[in-house]
């Protein structure tokens, strides 16, 4: 039983960082955005969880009531109403991720608008700093999200009664990788190849007539509502959104970890690299208060020390991670070999 | 009898008056009433001035490039070649003059803007996509690739055809710079000489009707040298293309250049055919300090 539960647990968790990790592929691996705000399109796909459906079905079941100051009743009622109400649930479910991808897309455009043409530093800092601004705005703006207290989301996975965790897990899961599917489509057509020369020569794309603006603009839209999906999923896995959690060190660092680990431009790299990070993670905090002796300082910073360690580790001695990039292969290598002979 | 019809521009504003109202023979004049530019120029630079700080790199430099030409830019180090490319191409904006391209004023173009009007340049120092191979690098340069837009680059049959045809000249086109059994390897993997090759490949790949070059016989095999300038020749022949190209000496490729451009100083010294150019005593003069 706790095997399962783990597994789980690791599911899920692999899920939700496996379609992050992928958009900051997308957008810095493949594009070269220094996106240091991943965790802002997140953050965004969480609040329209955190937003909308529980005003929504609020509304529709004639409640009286405050949604933020009486949540705890209201959410009560709604996920009894949910439990018995499958349809309702999932076409829920499914608007409310629409909202985020339009809104991830939204976030996308004006996070980056104002610096992309300003150059790599300032556009780095902008996304930062957004991604912090919308967590503090979050975090006291009660009518947002609940502020620091937070607040709970309808659970559209209340059908499943017994078998919920189950049930969201693999859900999760299941759009991380109809997500890697088609972040593999995109790269891997004439359109990665575009990205990763736009990345490596901004000077030579556009004097090859790219519009690097707009390919930037367009890639951070993109790769925004992937991350917005992420979030709105987290939050409807967790039941709850509370602001103080979308850390930058959660949310965007490790994700640029796990794409450092496991391989810059290359989707199969970041599996391999989000799978590897998660279940090294899972080791340390299961044994990391067997540790607590032989440590000089308090183990709660030993996660946090092993992951800088690694970074520089992999930056040092393999900087192009576990699975180096590879070329695009818009056409089969065979067919490449034919054509180069004749 | 015949009074010939003159259509004038008043830049920034480029008025053009319909090609049937006009005679045939189609003339661009300024406000000053001078001729700005005829039917057969292709690239027009009028009074093109840049400095960077108190160095004047580029003094009132004017140029006219012919259709269907190769014409040579030479001159000395620090003449300004590079950086009157760099004006024309968008890269630099001009502090004073204004640069015309088939009827359409692109001072103002950015960089992108100027190659998707048809004028490709290459790079006096490769700038290459290193990561990427060489076959990468020269589709890179293939302009409307379906397969380029988010929308159509997740259904592969719309792309796939365009695609495949644009290797197909890839593949040509890196046997005519003597790099296709380089294909697989990674850009940044290349010799210095195969580096400027893979630029005048990527520029070839571009299809655009003018093709500006910044030294590109510089460290390659002078036998590929002829066996470029060759196809340069072919191509002008065969499509129209026009060619401008940078070179330190004119010498090694007399034989394919139509015209020259001799600058010295951020100013144009002397034009004309190569015969005369190289026989102007400001020329052989401008050269005599290196
Ligand atoms: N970006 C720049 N900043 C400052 N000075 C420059 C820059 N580009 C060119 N120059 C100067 O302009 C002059 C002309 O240079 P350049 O156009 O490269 O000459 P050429 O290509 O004929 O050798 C040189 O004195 C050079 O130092
Ligand atoms: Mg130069």
């Amino acid at each position: 039983m706790a095997a399962i539960d783990f597994l789980l647990d690791m599911l899920a968790t692999v899920g939700v960082y496996l379609m992050l990790t992928l958009s900051l592929n997308l957008d810095s691996g493949y594009c070269g955005i220094p996106n240091f705000g991943k965790v802002l399109a997140m953050i965004a796909g969480a609040f329209v969880v955190a937003f909308f459906p529980g005003r929504i079905l609020a509304t529709m079941l004639g409640m009286s009531g405050d949604f933020v100051t009486d949540n705890a009743s209201m959410i009560f009622q709604i996920n009894s109403f949910l439990a018995s109400n499958f349809l309702i649930s999932t076409a829920l479910f499914i608007a409310t991720i629409i909202v985020a991808i339009g809104f991830g897309m939204i976030v996308g455009y004006v996070s980056t608008r104002p610096a992309v043409k300003i150059g790599s530093g300032p556009l780095a800092i902008t996304l930062l700093v957004m991604g912090e601004g919308l967590r503090v705005i979050g975090t006291n703006y009660a009518p947002l999200a609940g502020g620091s207290i937070g607040i709970s989301a309808p659970d559209v996975f209340a059908w499943a009664g017994g078998d919920r965790f189950l049930v969201v897990s693999v859900v999760v899961f299941v759009f991380s990788v109809a997500i890697f599917f088609f972040v593999n489509r995109l790269t891997n057509a004439p359109l990665g190849r575009m990205l990763r020369a736009v990345r490596d020569n901004e000077i030579a794309a556009e004097s090859l007539g790219i519009d690097i603006v707009g390919v930037k603009l367009k890639t951070m839209m993109v790769s925004s509502a992937i991350a917005a999906v992420a979030g709105a999923l987290y939050a409807f896995y967790s039941g709850a959104v509370i602001s103080t959690a979308y850390t930058r060190a959660s949310w965007t660092f490790i994700p640029w970890a796990m794409m450092l680990l496991g391989g810059v431009a290359n989707n199969v790299g970041v599996v391999t690299g989000v799978f590897t990070f998660v279940f090294l993670r899972k080791l340390i905090v299961m044994y990391k208060a067997e540790l607590t002796p032989y440590l000089p300082f308090d183990v709660l910073w030993l996660e946090l020390i092993l992951y800088g360690v690694m970074v520089i580790l992999i930056l040092m001695y393999r900087p192009e991670g576990l699975i180096p990039e590879k070329r695009t292969p818009t056409l089969k290598m065979s067919t490449l070999k034919k054509m180069q002979k004749t | 009898m015949h009074q010939i019809t003159y259509t004038y521009i008043n830049l920034p504003h480029l008025y053009l008056l319909p090609e049937k109202l006009i005679s045939p023979i189609k003339v661009i004049k300024d406000t000053h009433n001078k001729i700005v530019m005829t039917k057969d120029d292709l690239l027009v630079v009028e009074g093109v001035r840049k400095t960077f700080g108190g160095l004047v790199a580029l003094d009132e430099v004017n140029m006219k490039v012919k259709k269907n030409l190769l014409v040579m830019l030479i001159g000395p180090n620090g003449s300004g070649k590079t950086t009157l490319i760099n004006v024309i191409s968008g890269i630099y904006k001009p502090d004073k003059g204004k640069i015309i391209f088939e009827n359409k004023e692109i001072t103002e173009c950015s960089a992108d803007e100027v190659c998707r009007e048809g004028l490709v340049r290459t790079f006096q120092i490769p700038q290459l996509f290193t990561k990427l191979t060489v076959l990468e690098n020269v589709l890179t340069a293939y302009k409307d690739n379906p397969g380029t837009s988010f929308l159509k680059a997740c259904v592969k049959r719309t792309w796939i055809q365009r695609e495949t045809e644009a290797t197909k000249k890839a593949f040509e086109i890196l046997d005519t710079v003597g790099l296709s059994h380089m294909w697989d390897k990674r850009a940044s993997e290349l010799s210095g000489g195969q580096m400027k090759l893979l630029e005048t490949a990527r520029a070839l790949m571009s299809g655009a009707k003018m093709i500006m070059m910044d030294e590109p016989a510089a460290g390659v095999f002078p036998s590929l040298i002829d066996k470029i300038f060759k196809h340069f020749v072919e191509l002008k022949k065969k499509f129209g293309l026009t060619f401008l190209i940078i070179e330190h000496r004119l010498e090694p490729v007399l034989p394919y250049v139509d015209y020259v451009y001799a600058m010295d100083r951020g100013r144009v010294i002397s034009e004309g055919k190569p015969k005369e150019v190289l026989n102007d005593e400001k020329v052989i003069e401008s050269y005599l300090g290196e």
